[in-house]
């Protein structure tokens, strides 16, 4: 049984189809990418399936439950992590409390009634924050207001946050928008290793060609709302749909 | 082991002693129990201060009630930056629970036993009752359109209040209220015997201060809470903190329901303090006012909204007896607020630790 399915997942905003039709699955342990021209619907899709937008019509099961109508709380809960696209923080609080809020939701989830003991006696949540902050290289800079990073480190900080929900599936929506190529280069290993030692599942929305065809098991292609195009990145190389909508324009 | 005692040799040999006692201070001064000593001490010498200052001339020094009232605004400032200042909700209608328990507290008096703290506890339950009630209109509401919501709603109270109960809240004549002995032992009038009445007055001050002394200690807790790391989150980024997993609209509603309960208590020492409550503690420029002493004092801090309510008080109770200058003191204080404001956002407070921080990096230089 797929991880993430899709069935007939359509978006409507007034007369435009956002999403037309979107059936796609993903399987435990895959890495996925999702390609596509600007206003093709990619956001609209992950926006769709973390409960951000309403579909019009469709299914979205994910580990057996169904998503639809749960709030994004509920869906992130269920182990959906997302990171976004633009460097989504808490601009005044410190690195290291960005992550503890995530890891606060993680281990004593949406709501809970302890607004009198001491958030420094949560020994698990300061582990969890600890180890996540070792993960991605951001222990030196943990006592820093988070505004104060640089631009990469801010991704890095948002990565962080969704890696902190302890996701099974993580969503990440171009995490290497903005980057230097040394930055990316770092992302990309980072990746690699969520998939060997977290066990991570991960749906990827990528403009960096190179990146895609690097990391991917398997590709979608979205163009006007709809899949014109699944299968390897071998197979999306050499497929004359995707050549026309994507990459074809790209390479002229 | 090892490796625990080298970096305890490392602290005592490498740090200069004056550098050493700044490190001290900074941690002390972020402990509870440095808080709660402050607010004793706070407590303790604020009315001879403000009241008996030696060398001032009688004319700038505050009278003893007037030390009362700023410990009840302060409480009712520390309830209100609650929802401001850490979680980012502009409330226009915190009147409504100050007004609203004012009334309760004042009613349960008059009718039922005039107990000061019964019924204080009577006038917050009331408080608490609309703050577990509104929010499942307000919290659907974003930025400006809650706050012309919450002022909508306290303003609707107000006019109940003022013309279809007139008969219970005696309208624009306002209701007498009283005042029994505390627990029937502690008439709260009664001047405190010795050195202590010189400093302090009357128990009614002494009254007033357990529970001033109390809600900084709450405040205090919840802030150090996960619920202080989460409201902030809140705060700075709503969509984000949903999508770690956060139940955003239970956090907003435990802070509104917080900030409400401590509203109340304010609003329910008034009248026990005045003998008296009125419609206008329901008025929208009640409202209005809170959040001028909290944005000057500084928005965000315990010290802050205190300082604010000091400040604010001091003008209206005392600048405004002043013969020349008297009558323009509201004026003299928006003008002052203006100015503060504007060279420093975080008001007072902020303009205070800046200062500090500023005269400690100079003496790092060196």
């Amino acid at each position: 049984m797929p991880l993430l399915e899709t069935r007939n997942l359509t978006k409507t905003f007034g007369g435009l189809k956002a999403l037309d039709d979107v059936t796609i699955s993903v399987d435990q342990g895959e890495l996925v990418s999702l390609i596509g021209p600007n206003g093709a619907g990619k956001s609209t899709l992950i926006n769709a399936i973390t409960g951000m937008l309403e579909p019009t019509s469709g299914e979205i099961t994910y580990a057996g439950t169904d998503l639809i109508g749960l709030d994004p709380f509920e869906i992130a809960q269920l182990g959906v992590g997302r990171s976004f696209q633009t460097a989504s923080i808490f601009p005044e609080l410190t690195v290291r409390e960005n992550i503890q809020v995530a890891a606060f939701a993680t281990e004593h989830g949406s709501f809970s009634v302890n607004f009198f003991s001491r958030r420094d006696s949560y020994d698990e949540v300061r582990d969890r924050t600890e180890r996540i902050l070792e993960t991605i290289e951001l222990g030196d800079n943990a006592a820093e207001v988070a505004e104060s990073l640089p631009y990469g480190d801010k991704r890095r900080l948002e990565v962080a946050i969704g890696l902190a929900t302890d996701p099974d599936l993580m969503f990440m929506d171009e995490p290497t928008a903005g980057m230097s190529p040394g930055e990316t280069e770092m992302t990309v290993s980072l990746i690699r290793e969520l998939l060997a030692d977290w066990n991570m599942t991960i749906f990827l929305v990528e403009h960096d060609m190179d990146v895609i065809f690097d990391v991917s098991d398997r590709i979608f292609t979205l163009n006007d709302g709809a899949i014109i195009a699944k299968g390897t990145p071998d197979e999306i190389k050499s497929d004359p749909a995707v050549r026309e909508a994507y990459l074809g324009g790209e390479a002229e | 082991m090892s490796t625990e005692t080298t970096e305890g040799s490392e602290e005592t040999t490498d740090d200069e002693p004056a550098s050493s006692a700044l490190e001290t201070w900074d941690r002390i001064k972020h402990t509870e129990r440095f808080v709660l000593v402050s607010a004793v001490v706070f407590v303790a010498v604020f009315p001879w201060v403000f009241t008996s200052l030696p060398l001032i001339p009688n004319d700038l020094l505050a009278y003893d009630q007037l030390a009362r009232l700023v410990l009840i605004w302060g409480i009712f400032a520390l309830g209100f930056n609650h929802l401001l200042g850490q979680t980012g909700l502009l409330s226009f209608g915190h009147a409504m629970f100050f007004g609203g328990s004012a009334y309760a507290t004042a009613l349960f008096a008059n009718n039922v036993v005039a107990d000061p703290f019964l019924s204080v506890v009577v006038g917050v339950c009331f408080a608490l009752v609309l703050a577990v009630v509104t929010p499942f209109i307000l919290l659907r509401l974003h930025t400006v359109y809650f706050a012309i919501v919450t002022l909508a709603i306290a303003q609707m109270l107000y006019y109940m209040a003022r013309e279809p109960f007139e008969g219970i809240t005696g309208g624009i004549n306002g209701l007498g209220v009283e005042r029994s002995p505390l627990f029937g032992l502690v008439e709260l009038g009664a001047d405190i015997p010795g050195i202590f009445g010189a400093l302090w007055g009357t128990y009614m001050y002494l009254f007033i201060a357990a529970f001033f002394v109390a809600v900084v200690v709450f405040i205090t807790r919840v802030r150090k809470s996960p619920y202080g790391l989460i409201f902030k989150a809140v705060r700075e980024n709503e969509t984000r903190a949903s999508f770690v997993g956060l139940d955003v609209w239970r956090y907003k509603f435990a802070a509104f329901v917080i900030s409400g309960f401590i509203a109340g208590i304010a609003g329910g020492l008034l009248p026990m303090e005045t003998y008296f409550t009125g419609v206008e503690r329901l008025h929208w420029t009640l409202s209005g006012d809170v959040v001028m002493m909290t944005v000057l004092g500084g928005l965000g801090t315990v010290a802050g909204p205190i300082l604010g309510v000091i400040v604010f008080l001091y003008f209206e109770g005392v600048v405004n007896g002043l013969d020349v200058i008297g009558g323009y003191w509201l004026l003299t204080l928006a003008l002052a607020f203006t100015a503060v404001v504007w060279k420093y956002p975080d008001g007072l407070w902020g303009m205070i630790t800046s200062v500090s921080s500023r005269l400690r990096s100079r003496r790092g230089d060196q």
